[in-house]
């Protein structure tokens, strides 16, 4: 502590001389209000884009939108038109904004029967005539029929045999909209084509969104590189954006680099992150109507640099100056507001990052500017002049469920909001900021209650400077989650693998990657995407099921001996590789009779594909790519030595391994927008019967083998009883070798690892000792057992870990056997710390609105009514313990918060926790390995010594008094006595007793000085009170249990009546 | 060093003590077995007793029973005998109602033994029960002087319990000069039963009787009054003393200078 010290005071000798000056100039611009001037140090630096020198211009492509402008200038037409803005970055880190013209939507439909291309023109005039009869269109400059020709292609959906090409209609529109419209009328029948019979008419690919389209059109991807043509590029005389530099291009002249070899470098990107705070009022959480935004804290860097670029915070009222942080002070809230919307408008970032900044931050501040009629305040997009609305989304996603969230209009930046991809990539017990930083950053940090923020607001410029702390460092966090998770680069990479815009993966399920690879496949195959009736917003019902994966039923047991592990790579997308699986190839049954039998292969579920030689699918195709483009990315990976292009190529060939893999989903997403589940199931079959085969094989191949488990896409062989793992793992690999050989391509059996040992529990529920080498194991894997699950308390997951760790790898049944009984034996002697016994579970609904009584509601209801201002609000995650109760009392009325159990000392029910958490996890690992002695870990001697604490509230207890005993053996001592400490028996041992007790009061003494300097330490000052009451920190619970324990420890020393210093708190 | 005194007291019991009839023990581990779970029972030259709390913590058992009501009661040194009372509910199973019972315990604490014997002496058994090491607090509530006391027959305060607890979670009890009356207030409607002091004495066990200070009303849970019902057969009164903000006292004697059984309970708030 004291060697820190001194650098750090002459920072902020230094840090307050910089002050002074800067003090004055910031009070200037402040007072004219002047925003934009005091963040100008933080804005782009003016580097010449070098068109002028005939240079091409290459920007990294990071968002897009379109406009609807009624005249183009561009292009001198005065017919309306969409005109795509594409917002990106040069590599020098200058901001550019294109605007790319006259790129038309189109659509297409089945010819009508007897179709003669002499009367394209005149279909060409009904539609056009049907067209503007809608009111919707009026507004249209010029015709809103384009063009009108003759597409020669195929259906992506069912091969036909003979496989002949078919017309179709392909429909060029105007506005981005007309396409829905006018194929609404056309599959209604709605259009008189005058001697052409009245019909309705298939529309293919009149779903795929207009940017989509553009992309596919340009074969542009996602955050990838675009070239303007030097001589091509116009520039406006009038900016309208915030951006460094405008270009005006016609979108033919656009060069679009796929991303592949140099084309995989990123540009500097900005990325602002961002946290404000409110004053809320004593007990209700902040609402915007009215409590007051205090301070606004921003943390904005580049990527490729390692300094951040700006860390300021905003402030309402004084705050005392920040080491490393620019602090700026306003004396109003209005003032605040627009000096944010300035810095943003100044530092221009790309990306706009934080914590929960959807669904918190952007819509308070927004909110609140609308209370405060700032009218100058909602414009935080790129373009001048465009204000930023907020609108209420669902997303619906078989993968994610469902979410309800709010988008904006930003036009230009990105909003990755961490806590969303959070909730989306990582499956965690808590997303609260603290918790997540602890988990993937080690760190805890200090947690100010809402309520306190206000009080700490209202003091002076030290404690404003002690929230202004807070508030940056939840500026910061985000961002360091960002790098550490690599999620911008995961991302990206994301995008340009599968097509499309950055901001759609956070925006959109899993369904539209794959809708992007199969349009621009398609697209280049001459296949049309059929739109599928009712597709994407099926109301409710729920497509036909079919079987799924297999499992061969597990052999429970403890192995010890290596167990070879056998996976089909890829499984899925091999099979439908090997087998031609795929839309295109797909043969509806009626047509099966008319196929020789050597061109189609007809699936275990049935249904009949075509052979590539005839046709191969584009699913196949897809899939070749991706996973040919994987094999690159990781031999690339291998050779590379830079630590940033290693991150971009891990995150590519993860992000292909994903969209591999949605592939299949895709095709049996029964709301998804083709789904054809005779594919799916078709695909499943296959797994299941390879599954099959493989057992059947290693055990007839492979003597006194035995297949114990087997799970969808793998299998567990035990070779035999004695074998070294060595032998085991040639073994292994000789079985892979021979069976892949019995599958075709590019079905692979792999051997890639051994369990030893391996404890199998049941399906789906394994452990065992993960090696891929004979020197040493490369990890314990654990699947489905108690670690990882989130509904238990963090005791379960630490005894199991623990337990596991000694079977596994220390191979010492009775050190775990010994483990399980101390703490058993600690839980009930209530020795165990609080916080690993909470559990923790979402308010989320309003109380009324559950069914069941859940023990988190119940509590719910408990806390409102004990004071409503401090209980939690919907959406909170409210821990819980559960205490004793009634004998007949249910268990949902036993939930009771941690923090006033604590302080209330009210006993926890530890016969629960035993029984209805520990137990049967522990039974389920440790029958199979001491069989029906499993009831002796929870019986015996170690369960005879427990505590019962006496609680400082509670019905009886404000009339009882507590009586004197022995702090011996505890037996009463008369009331003639009192005062004494031991009972006459235990006097003869009064010294060692006193000597025991003094030695615990020491010992907590010591716990709570190192938990208060740990608390210090991560609050990060030491001349303050710790307020931090972080909920989802141990060190917290434990220093209020240490506390407790300290004040009990002394009481019973002061009994011995030798005066002591009173105690330290 | 340790002193021949203390030799010798290792080799014999430190505690032992009979009872004629073993089911007074059976009859109070069946009335509090469903409040406590574990308690000390204190052995000391006075008796043996035990007082716990419930879990919930809103209700208090304290039981005595004096040494002068044993056949024979030694305790060389006060001890405590941490009871899992369903452990000891199964070895009192394996008594006859009307065996003897002796119990010992040694002062290592850890084992305490029960032997039964029949009347007619030809049937001995020996139990030994593992004993729990059960760190808690001794608590008590202070002796007072009520406001007003009502005697009454325990089989009538089981019915009243019984009858009234299936209307509603709470009674109301008010005593006055004249009367001692329960009141419910429930769901489904509301009930009250109400009691005089009796003016003829024919049985004594039948006898209501009030003796007042001042008038009291007072609110508690009814499920806790019938848990405490279940004394009832352990004596033919029971008497319940009340005073305003203090907790109830629910008494049962087992019968002149044997002991008692007490509950306290601690009121609602109106």
């Amino acid at each position: 502590m004291d060697s820190s010290a001194s650098p750090v005071e002459d920072d902020i000798i230094q840090e307050s001389l910089e002050y002074e000056s800067e003090k004055q100039e910031i009070a200037e611009a402040v007072e004219g209000s002047n925003f934009e001037y005091l963040f100008l140090s933080y804005a782009r630096t003016n580097n010449p884009l070098g068109t002028q020198q005939g240079r091409n211009l290459c920007i990294l492509q990071l968002d897009l939108d379109f406009e609807i402008v009624e005249r183009d200038q561009f292009l001198k037409d005065s017919s309306s038109a969409a005109v795509v803005r594409i917002y990106g970055v040069t590599e020098s880190g200058s901001s550019v904004l294109v605007r790319v013209h006259g790129f038309r939507p189109f659509f297409f439909i089945n010819c009508p029967v007897n179709f003669d291309p002499v009367d394209l023109p005149t279909l060409k005039g009904c539609l056009e005539k049907r067209a503007r009869e809608l009111t919707s269109v009026h507004k249209c400059q010029g015709p809103v029929v384009r063009d009108l020709e003759v597409f020669e292609g195929r259906s992506l959906l069912y091969f036909v045999p003979n496989d002949p090409a078919v017309q179709y209609l392909k429909i060029t529109v105007a506005l981005p909209t007309h396409i829905r419209q006018l194929a609404q009328l056309l599959e209604r029948g709605d259009v008189d084509f005058g001697r052409y019979e009245r019909t309705r008419y298939l529309t293919f690919e009149a779903s795929v969104d207009f940017l989509l389209r553009f992309m596919i059109e340009t074969n542009m991807y996602g955050c990838s590189w675009i070239e303007l043509p030097s001589d091509k590029c116009q520039f406006p005389k009038k900016q309208t954006s915030h951006m460094q530099f405008e270009v005006d291009i016609h979108y033919t002249d656009l060069i679009c680099h796929p991303p592949h070899g140099e084309w995989l470098r990123t540009a500097p990107i900005r990325i602002l992150s961002f946290d404000i705070e409110c004053a809320g009022r004593p007990g209700v959480f902040p609402e915007p109507e009215h409590d007051q935004v205090i301070q606004i804290a921003n943390y904005l860097t580049e990527t490729g640099k390692s300094e951040p670029i700006a860390r300021t915070v905003l402030t309402l009222g004084s705050c005392a100056p920040i080491a490393g942080a620019r602090v700026v002070s306003f004396n109003s809230e209005s003032e605040l507001l627009e000096a944010w919307v300035s810095f943003l408008a100044v530092t221009d970032p790309d990306i706009l990052t934080g914590y929960n900044i959807v669904n918190f931050d952007l819509p308070y501040l927004l909110n609140r500017a609308n209370v405060l009629r700032l009218s100058t305040f909602p414009f935080l997009g790129r373009l001048i002049g465009i204000r930023t609305k907020m609108q209420d989304t669902r997303l619906s996603s078989s993968a994610f469920g469902t979410h309800e969230s709010k988008s904006f209009t930003m036009n230009g930046r990105v909003i990755v909001d961490m806590l969303q991809i959070l909730v989306r990539d990582y499956k965690l017990r808590s997303y609260s900021l603290n918790s997540v930083s602890f988990e993937f950053l080690g760190e805890q940090k200090e947690d100010v209650h809402h309520s306190i923020i206000t009080e700490l607001f209202h003091g002076n410029e030290n404690t404003r400077r002690r929230l202004a702390v807070y508030c940056l460092k939840d500026a910061y966090l985000p961002q360091r989650l960002m790098e550490k998770l690599m999620s911008l680069t995961n991302y990206m990479e994301l995008a340009r693998v599968s097509g499309i815009p950055l901001a759609w993966l956070l925006s959109r399920g899993h369904m539209i990657k794959v809708v992007s690879l199969l349009h621009r496949k398609g697209f280049a195959e001459g296949l049309l995407i059929p739109d599928m009736k009712n597709a994407g917003h099926n109301s409710g019902e729920e497509g036909e099921s079919y079987e799924g994966a297999t499992v061969i039923e597990p052999k429970r047991g403890f192995y010890n001996m290596p167990i070879a592990t056998l996976d089909f790579a890829s499984l899925y997308p091999s099979i439908m590789m090997a087998h031609n699986i795929c839309y295109s190839t797909f043969v509806r049954k009626s047509d099966v009779q008319y196929l020789k039998p050597e061109d189609y292969i007809r699936s275990p579920s049935g249904d009949c594909f075509v052979r590539p030689t005839i046709r191969k699918g584009v699913l196949s195709k897809i899939l070749e790519d991706l996973l040919s483009a994987r094999k690159i990315a990781k031999k690339e990976l291998a050779e590379a030595t830079d630590p940033f292009l290693r991150s971009v190529l891990n995150g590519r060939q993860l992000a292909l391994k994903i969209s591999a893999n949605a592939v299949y989903g895709f095709t049996g997403a029964s709301r998804g927008k083709l789904p054809c589940t005779e594919i799916s199931a078709s695909i499943t079959a296959f797994g299941r019967q390879m599954i099959e085969t493989t057992k059947s094989l290693v055990e007839s191949k492979f003597p006194s083998s035995e297949v114990i488990y087997g799970d969808t896409d793998s299998v567990m062989v035990k070779f035999r009883d004695e074998l070294t793992l060595e032998e085991s793992m040639a073994l292994g690999q000789q079985a892979a070798d021979i069976i892949s050989q019995s599958f075709p391509k590019p079905i692979k059996l792999e051997f890639e690892k051994c369990y030893f040992p391996y404890l199998l529990i049941q399906k789906k529920r394994y452990a065992g000792l993960l090696w891929t080498k004979t020197q040493t194991y490369d990890k314990m894997d654990c699947k489905g057992i108690e670690t990882v699950r989130r509904d238990n308390c963090k005791l379960v997951a630490n005894v199991i870990s623990k337990v596991l760790e000694k079977l596994l790898i220390e191979r010492d049944v009775q050190g775990a056997i010994d483990f399980v009984k101390r703490t058993i034996s600690d839980l009930l002697q209530n020795k165990v710390d609080i916080s690993l016994l909470v559990v923790s579970k979402e308010l989320s609904k309003a109380a009324a609105d559950y069914d069941a009584n859940q023990a988190h509601v119940t509590l719910y209801k408990k806390l409102y009514q004990r004071d409503a201002g401090s209980a939690p609000s919907l959406g909170d995650r409210i821990p819980y313990v559960t205490i004793k109760g009634r004998k007949d009392q249910p268990a949902h009325e036993r939930a009771e918060d941690p923090i006033y159990v604590l302080e209330h000392n009210l006993p926890l029910d530890t016969e629960y926790y035993l029984k209805n958490m520990l137990r049967k996890p522990l039974e389920r690992i440790f029958r199979p390995i001491i069989g029906d002695k499993v009831s002796s870990l929870f019986e015996g001697e170690h369960t005879r010594s427990i505590t019962v604490t006496t609680p400082s509230t509670g019905g009886i207890m404000r009339f009882t008094k507590v009586s004197v005993s022995c702090l011996g053996c505890r037996t009463p001592i008369p009331q003639s006595e009192n005062e004494q400490p031991l009972c006459k028996y235990c006097k003869a041992n009064e010294a060692s007793i006193y000597e025991k007790i003094l030695g615990n009061v020491r010992e907590y003494e010591r716990q709570y000085a190192m938990l208060w300097t740990q608390c210090q330490r991560c609050m990060g000052s030491i001349c303050q009170d710790v307020l931090c009451s972080n909920s989802d920190c141990p060190i917290f619970y434990r220093r209020r249990k240490v506390q407790k324990d300290l004040q009990d420890a002394s009481k019973q020393f002061q009994r011995f009546a030798i005066h002591s210093s009173p105690p330290a708190w | 060093m340790v002193s021949k005194e203390e030799q010798n007291l290792a080799t014999t019991f430190q505690f032992e003590a009979r009872l004629t009839q073993a089911s007074l023990i059976k009859k109070i581990l069946e009335a509090i077995k469903d409040l406590v779970t574990d308690a000390n029972f204190d052995c000391s030259a006075e008796g043996l007793s035990l007082q716990a709390m419930d879990s919930s913590h809103v209700s208090l058992v304290s039981m005595v029973l004096h040494a002068q009501g044993f056949e024979m009661f030694r305790c060389q040194r006060a001890v405590s005998l941490g009871i899992n009372l369903a452990s000891l509910t199964k070895i009192l199973k394996c008594a006859g109602n009307d065996d003897s019972i002796t119990l010992r315990a040694d002062d290592k604490g850890d084992k305490a033994e029960f032997v039964f014997e029949s009347q007619t002496q030809d049937r001995l058994s020996e139990f030994e029960l593992k004993l729990m090491d059960i760190d808690s607090e001794h608590l008590g509530i202070p002796d007072t002087k009520y406001s007003a006391v009502v005697e009454m027959p325990s089989s009538e305060y089981r019915r009243i319990c019984s009858d009234l607890g299936v209307m509603g979670d709470t009674v109301r009890i008010s005593v006055s000069k004249e009367s001692v009356k329960f009141q419910v207030d429930g769901d489904i409607g509301k009930g009250s039963v109400c009691l005089h002091p009796s003016s003829v004495v024919d049985k004594p066990t039948e006898v209501v009787k009030i003796s007042l200070e001042e008038p009291v009303d007072m609110i508690f849970s009814i499920r806790y009054l019938n848990f405490f019902a279940k004394a009832a057969p352990l004596s033919d009164t029971v008497t319940l003393s009340l005073s305003k903000d203090f907790p109830l006292q629910v008494e049962f004697k087992f019968g002149e200078q044997m002991g008692y059984l007490r509950y306290y309970l601690a009121p609602k708030i109106d």
